[in-house]
């Protein structure tokens, strides 16, 4: 199943081999990633993920990381149109 | 010092750990530490030389653990780093706060394959809580301070700060940061009312303890529940001394090398309160059928662990100290806690072992009996680990200290250093096997060195015992390179660091060999002999439920 996360991190050489590293290792393929650097020191890192485990083994290990500020699990797309309608 | 005056990144890191409390580094000098060696020449912190890095990482475990405090290690760059590996690993899944400082070559030559040079902050992702390189000095201070926050505050775990050889030579004014403190997370009120809601209708609790109670400072607390709820309890191999061992309905450990009792109770409850624990595979056996009738409330600082192999019912992430007194309620379960008791007689431990051989499991529990209040067991890993487990007792959590997560055999001499380093007037006594006990048997030196009153028991089977038994058990008895009979002569060995032993060979010998050797001032090596046909029973086999032990009868019919 493929999930989106919204991860906000901080702007440091390693963060992105951290945050790609739990990634793997939590059983997450990375279908799609996008990356911006903001003003105010930190990172933006869009991702989409595939996986059959639970998206909450990786947001939550994500969560964990010093450097990540900040990582909002995005409803599946199916269900943002339904909370649109 | 005077305000405005320029030290050195080297004296800086010595006084931060001044300032943090740090007494004792473990270490092993090298090149690009050797300003850091120079700061510490002649300073307050103390440094005790270890003879491979892992071994020093180990010692500042031990000392982690034995004192609740955050141990402290020096390595130099490159093959330095590399052999801190292991006990940051080790370090990282049994959840201990360390601190390790390592050299790196100067930040012009980074990336150059500079001699020594290794990519330490990539080689730290997978084996630490979070790591940093130093590549400004005026972010050396706030760094190594960040690194102590860290490693202590939440889930503890080690702190790796690698800072190159040049920034430990630049100047820099002393100042102290201001500190960040992390956010504990807090736990919801309608959480604590939900938990209180199933325990009201629980008929056959159980607790499942883990190492996070002692972590947590809430072995008090735990206690208190206990007291106040009369729930029955199991615990987890770094759960052990959470308990006292005569509480009523205290089973022991649970899981793959656990008593019957504590695996058939966990199994027949219907709420099972999991607190500072992880459904660890070797607790859980086949996780499908693990407590398959209970519901779960499940406490633990690390909201990772809340869902992440059972869904539990109801899940509080925050203090333990403060979740457990408002979760304490009295409650009528006196027959389940009957049906407990009676699990607890029928599956008592049997020490009359027949013939003059020596009972490995009868030894560590006469061991445990005969040790002073002030206690620190460490152990190694095999079937002695799972012994040391089963048969001994121990007051606190921190008297215990076994490499649980990483199962790292070597583990127990060093930590042992550091725990009668962290414990000076306490009976530290590690319990090794033949196999591990040579994976960082160049410990000895330190021990003779610091003239540490360690005490060695070798329980020595000539086998890697606990592969040989799983290939007696799974692999039709096809022997591959778990025979170690060529072993060194053990207390000859000893004798060459100036530690005293004896080997015992027969039952009759032991009750004499423990007082001799608890008596002995120094370090002592006790190796005992024994016969490599005992296994550690019972055992859950792989895949299976808890509820499917096998002991030795099953195995032989």
């Amino acid at each position: 199943m493929i999930h989106s996360l919204e991860l906000t991190v901080q702007q440091r050489p390693e963060v992105l081999e951290r945050v790609l590293r739990v990634t793997r290792h939590r059983g997450f393929r990375i279908t799609q990633m996008q990356m911006r650097m903001n003003d105010d020191a930190s990172l933006s890192l869009d991702m989409e993920v595939d996986s059959e485990r639970a998206i909450e083994l990786l947001s939550n290990q994500l969560n964990k990381l010093i450097d990540v500020t900040q990582c909002k699990v995005l409803l599946p797309l199916s269900l943002q149109q339904t909370a649109n309608a | 010092m005077e305000p405005g005056q320029m030290i050195r990144g080297a004296d800086a890191v010595i006084k931060v750990l001044a300032a943090h409390g740090v007494t004792t580094v473990f270490g092993y000098p090298g090149g690009a530490i050797m300003p850091i060696y120079d700061a510490l020449y002649g300073s307050p912190v103390e440094h005790l030389l270890s003879r491979h890095e892992q071994g020093a990482a180990f010692a500042a475990v031990g000392y982690a653990r034995a004192s609740g405090k955050t141990g402290v290690c020096f390595a130099t760059s490159g093959p330095g780093a590399t052999n801190l590996v292991t006990s940051l690993a080790d370090a990282l899944l049994d959840s201990v706060p360390i601190v390790a400082i390592t050299g790196q070559v100067s930040t012009a030559v980074i990336g150059t394959d500079a001699f020594q040079e290794i990519d330490v902050l990539g080689m730290s992702l997978s084996c630490t809580k979070h790591s940093f390189m130093v590549t400004d000095v005026d972010d050396l201070i706030p760094t190594l301070y960040q690194a102590f926050e860290i490693a202590a505050s939440g889930r503890p775990g080690p702190v790796l700060v690698d800072i190159p050889k040049d920034i430990q030579l630049a100047h820099l004014e002393y100042r102290t940061p201001l500190l960040a403190v992390t956010n504990e997370p807090q736990a919801e009120m309608s959480d604590i009312d939900a938990a209180r809601a199933l325990l009201a209708e629980a008929k056959q609790p159980m607790l499942y303890v883990g190492g996070g109670v002692g972590m947590a400072g809430a072995v008090d607390q735990l206690r208190e529940f206990i007291k106040v709820t009369g729930i029955p309890s199991v615990a987890t191999l770094k759960g052990l001394g959470s308990i006292a061992h005569d509480t009523p309905g205290y089973l022991g450990m649970l899981g793959m090398h656990g008593g019957k009792a504590a695996n058939l109770a966990v199994q027949d409850c219907d709420l099972l309160i999991v607190v500072g624990a992880r459904f660890d595979d070797r607790v859980t056996g086949r996780l499908a059928s693990f407590a398959d009738k209970a519901k779960v409330i499940h406490l633990d600082i690390d909201a990772a662990e809340l869902g992440k192999l059972r869904m539990p019912e109801v899940a509080i992430a925050g203090d333990l100290r403060q979740i457990l007194p408002a979760l304490a309620m009295s409650m009528n379960i006196t027959p389940w806690q009957a049906e407990v008791e009676h699990l607890s007689r029928k599956h008592q431990w049997d020490y009359h072992h027949p013939g003059s051989l020596i009972y490995a499991p009868a030894l560590l529990r006469r061991l445990a009996n005969k040790l002073p209040e002030d206690n620190v067991v460490c152990c190694d890993v095999g079937q002695h680990q799972m012994w040391v487990a089963q048969h001994m007792w121990f007051r606190r959590p921190e008297d215990h200290l076994s490499s649980a997560g990483l199962g790292t055999m070597g583990f127990g001499l060093p930590a042992a250093i550091g725990a009668q380093v962290a414990r000076p007037d306490a009976t530290v006594v590690t319990v090794s096997g033949d196999g591990s006990f040579m994976m960082n048997v160049q410990e000895l030196t330190t021990i003779k060195r610091r003239k540490l009153p360690v005490k060695i028991v070798l329980v020595d089977n000539q086998k890697l015992g606990m592969v040989k038994q799983w290939q007696q058990l799974f692999f039709e008895e096809r022997y591959s390179e778990t025979d170690l009979s060529d072993n060194p002569d053990f207390v000859l060995l000893a004798s060459a660091f100036d530690i005293p032993g004896r080997t015992i060979f027969s039952s009759d010998e032991v009750e004499e060999a423990l007082t001799e050797m608890l008596a002995a001032k120094g370090p002592y090596l006790l190796h005992v002999a024994i016969d490599d046909a005992f296994n550690v029973w019972p055992l859950v086999p792989p895949g299976a439920s808890n509820s499917d032990m096998m002991d030795e009868m099953e195995k032989q019919t």
